[in-house]
């Protein structure tokens, strides 16, 4: 024997039925109106640890890219100042050549060291420089100015290493060392780029023979020793430089593949939606209809 | 031989009959939407033969006359084993619903994936720590560092205790439910309020078919709430088993027993009072909530070695706060203005254990909370196939009324054209006999 079905049963199973289709409607719906396929965790628990773990990594890619931009700054700021202390030293050189020679007289001698004397204090200036407010030739005393424009030539900076991290467990050093370039001046005898120059300048202003045998031996040597340690830190200021660049487009291919994945795992594909909420509410209007005439007709429609 | 006007009594019980048929057709009728009304039925039998002694005139034989028709019993169409399949369903259906609700409003708690989760906070304490090593001189950078630290903790709190007033919502249901004036104390009391009537109206003989139609969907609601399990005591009346203890007794004054303490409520009540147990998955949670704040703390701390950067007294997600300011804030071990290794080292925190833990947390309340779902899924549904098989015997279908009716119309209509045919027939006998040649 069949099944009976009273009249409720038949009301409620479709009542049942069009708020199953009704619900269904409405999560394609958040689904479409939200771009989202999962909105809470429980709409899919793994995709849903996935896209916060994508997330966090995504969070940090853009932080390390953040990262290399500062520490690109940084790098270029100290470039331009290294540049400027290259072309003061070319300039030195000239009057290094032209002072040594036994033709120059006194007054010109004493005019190329004050030339010297101010090119020496340019080349502190560009020590000075800064970068978002912070002396970039300080080490980590970044609040120091390095060397007092017009007085000691103490370096005032300390040792310390100034760092930028570009990826996980990555730190690239971001500040160059002047201080082994320029050292502590005259006092120090250090032989480095400040002694060197006032000894020149001193060397000119003196002008007895030994003075002018330092200035074609000693003193150039010194310079050119000077220079190339110069420029060995420009090429590796330069090194740094690329190396910061390279990490900023391998940044930018992780960025995008972290957010391809994100996008794939919690966004909504929408062809597949617009298709399921279609069909959804196709079914729906079906059940609809044809509730709408199961619950009107009974025996009774057709007794007179 | 019988009466002549044996005929007119056969036909007014026929129509008697029928009439009674049609009234309960049209309680029936009237009935069909009531929910927990089981469909009734007039049971129609022949009345007690009349017994000709010699209705033979050729051989004497006896015979029995038939005499009409009695409604003996109106009776209730219901199967009292799928109310049993109806009302172990309901216990499931109740758990899983009581659970489901709770799992749903622990799982808004955590508010993920989204911009204000703990999270997207985690995500931008880090980044403070970064720009804080990107600019360890500027103090810009530390406040927004500390504020950031101190709206991560403020939402540690919050999400804490949401999920502790989730256990404690639980806990307050349970209390209403089964308080002094709360769903189980009114059901057992109406409980035993009807089987005084019950058992009142059955031996006086009668059945009463809408108390027991009361008492049965009384006791459907109540097995939603625990196990519930109905011994008749042999007088109609029944005893109730609610959650391991005995709820409604007809041998007691009282005819019920609340409150008691349930040893094994099941159900509604045992879903609940689990929610609420430090056990339950709404402060399970809260706890594994704990030791996330507490890897925070122990991991940031380890690093910010000068002054703790948060309180090293606070280990809870409830208790977790900030103990630094802007201007003891340590940015490196040196000192130095510029000096960046404890920032750096404290961002390179950023995707480790604590947001592991955190994720395997929310990744752990999604999972449970979509088996709740599914569960109270598959409870919802095949209660409703249970549901559906009992309306299937006991519910109203208006065509089966609608035929019925027709058929107790039609019997009336005949027994009143026999009644009218006895009429004739007298009326030829009274006045039209005897009149010969008159």
């Amino acid at each position: 024997m069949s099944m009976r079905i009273t009249t409720l049963m038949s009301s409620s199973a479709m009542l049942r039925d069009l708020n199953d289709g009704m619900d269904r409607l409405t999560r394609l719906q958040d689904e479409l109106s939200s771009g989202k396929q999962i909105t809470r965790p429980s709409d899919d628990p793994y995709g849903a640890s996935r896209a916060m773990s994508l997330r966090g990594e995504l969070g940090g890619l853009d932080q390390y890219q953040r990262n290399v931009d500062d520490g690109t700054g940084w790098l270029n700021t100290s470039d331009t100042a290294l540049g400027q202390v290259s072309n003061a030293l070319q300039r030195v050189r000239e009057l290094l050549v032209q002072g040594g020679s036994d033709t120059a007289g006194a007054s010109a001698r004493n005019a190329m060291a004050d030339e010297i004397d101010q090119l020496t204090e340019s080349v502190k200036q560009e020590a000075d420089v800064q970068y978002g407010g912070r002396y970039v030739f300080s080490g980590t005393a970044t609040n120091t100015q390095p060397y007092q424009l017009g007085g000691s030539d103490r370096y005032q900076g300390d040792a310390g290493t100034v760092t930028r991290a570009i990826g996980p467990q990555v730190e690239i050093p971001v500040n160059v060392d002047l201080h082994q370039l320029l050292g502590d001046g005259t006092g120090a005898t250090d032989g480095k780029l400040l002694d060197t120059l006032r000894g020149i300048s001193a060397h000119l202003r003196g002008g007895t023979p030994a003075d002018a045998d330092a200035l074609r031996t000693t003193d150039l040597q010194s310079l050119d020793a000077n220079l190339d340690t110069l420029d060995g830190i420009r090429a590796d200021v330069g090194a740094r430089t690329n190396r910061l660049a390279f990490a900023a487009s391998r940044l930018g291919g992780l960025q995008t593949n972290a957010t391809q994945l994100l996008s794939n795992t919690e966004d909504a594909d929408m062809a597949q939606t617009i298709t399921q909420y279609t069909t959804q509410q196709a079914a729906y209007n079906a059940a609809l209809r044809s509730g709408a005439n199961i619950v009107q007709s009974s025996l009774l429609d057709f007794l007179h | 031989m019988t009466s002549a006007f044996f005929g007119l009594q056969t036909s007014l019980r026929g129509l008697l009959a029928q009439q009674q048929a049609i009234d309960i057709t049209g309680h029936n009728i009237a009935n069909a939407n009531t929910a927990g009304y089981s469909r009734q039925e007039a049971v129609l039998e022949p009345t007690r033969p009349y017994l000709i002694p010699a209705n033979s005139i050729n051989n004497g034989s006896g015979a029995q006359l038939g005499s009409g028709v009695d409604i003996t019993a109106i009776r209730r169409i219901r199967d009292q084993f799928l109310d049993l399949q109806y009302r172990a369903q309901q216990m499931n259906l109740g758990d899983a619903t009581a659970r489901t609700t709770s799992l749903d409003q622990a799982e808004l708690a955590f508010g993920e994936p989204g911009d204000d989760g703990i999270q997207a906070q985690l995500s931008r304490f880090w980044d403070a720590w970064s720009d804080v090593a990107n600019a360890p001189e500027n103090a810009g950078a530390r406040s927004a560092l500390v504020t950031t630290a101190q709206t991560l903790t403020s939402t540690f709190r919050a999400v804490s205790g949401q999920l502790t007033t989730v256990a404690q919502q639980a806990q307050d249901e349970y209390d209403a439910i089964t308080g002094p004036s709360g769903d189980v104390a009114n059901m057992a009391s109406e409980l035993a309020g009807l089987n005084r009537a019950i058992g009142d109206a059955v031996f006086r003989g009668q059945q009463p078919n809408d108390l027991m139609d009361r008492r049965d969907q009384l006791v459907d609601r109540l097995s939603q709430l625990a196990q519930v399990s109905v011994t008749d005591t042999g007088d109609s009346r029944w005893r109730i088993a609610f959650g391991g203890v005995t709820l409604v007794d007809p041998s007691t004054p009282a005819g019920y027993t609340w409150p008691q303490t349930l040893t094994t409520p099941g159900g509604k009540l045992g879903a609940l009072l689990d929610l609420a147990s430090p056990t339950g998955a709404p402060l399970t949670y809260r706890s594994q909530l704990d030791a996330v704040a507490a890897d925070l703390v122990s991991r940031v701390n380890a690093l910010h070695t000068s002054t703790p950067f948060f309180d090293p007294a606070g280990t809870t997600a409830a208790t977790i706060n900030v103990a630094v300011t802007s201007a003891t804030v340590q940015t490196g071990s040196s000192g130095a203005s510029g000096a960046n290794d404890v920032a750096q080292a404290i961002a390179a925190l950023r995707g480790g254990s604590t947001d592991q833990m955190y994720q395997a947390l929310v990744a752990q309340v999604g999972t449970e909370s979509q088996a709740s779902v599914r569960a109270q899924a598959t409870a919802q549904s095949l209660s409703d196939a249970v549901d559906s098989r009992r309306q299937s015997v006991a519910g109203v279908s208006l065509d089966e009324e609608m035929t019925n009716l027709m058929r107790f119309q039609r019997g009336y209509q005949a027994s009143a054209r026999t009644m009218t045919t006895m009429d004739d027939m007298l009326d030829t006998l009274v006045n039209r006999t005897g009149k010969v040649g008159l």
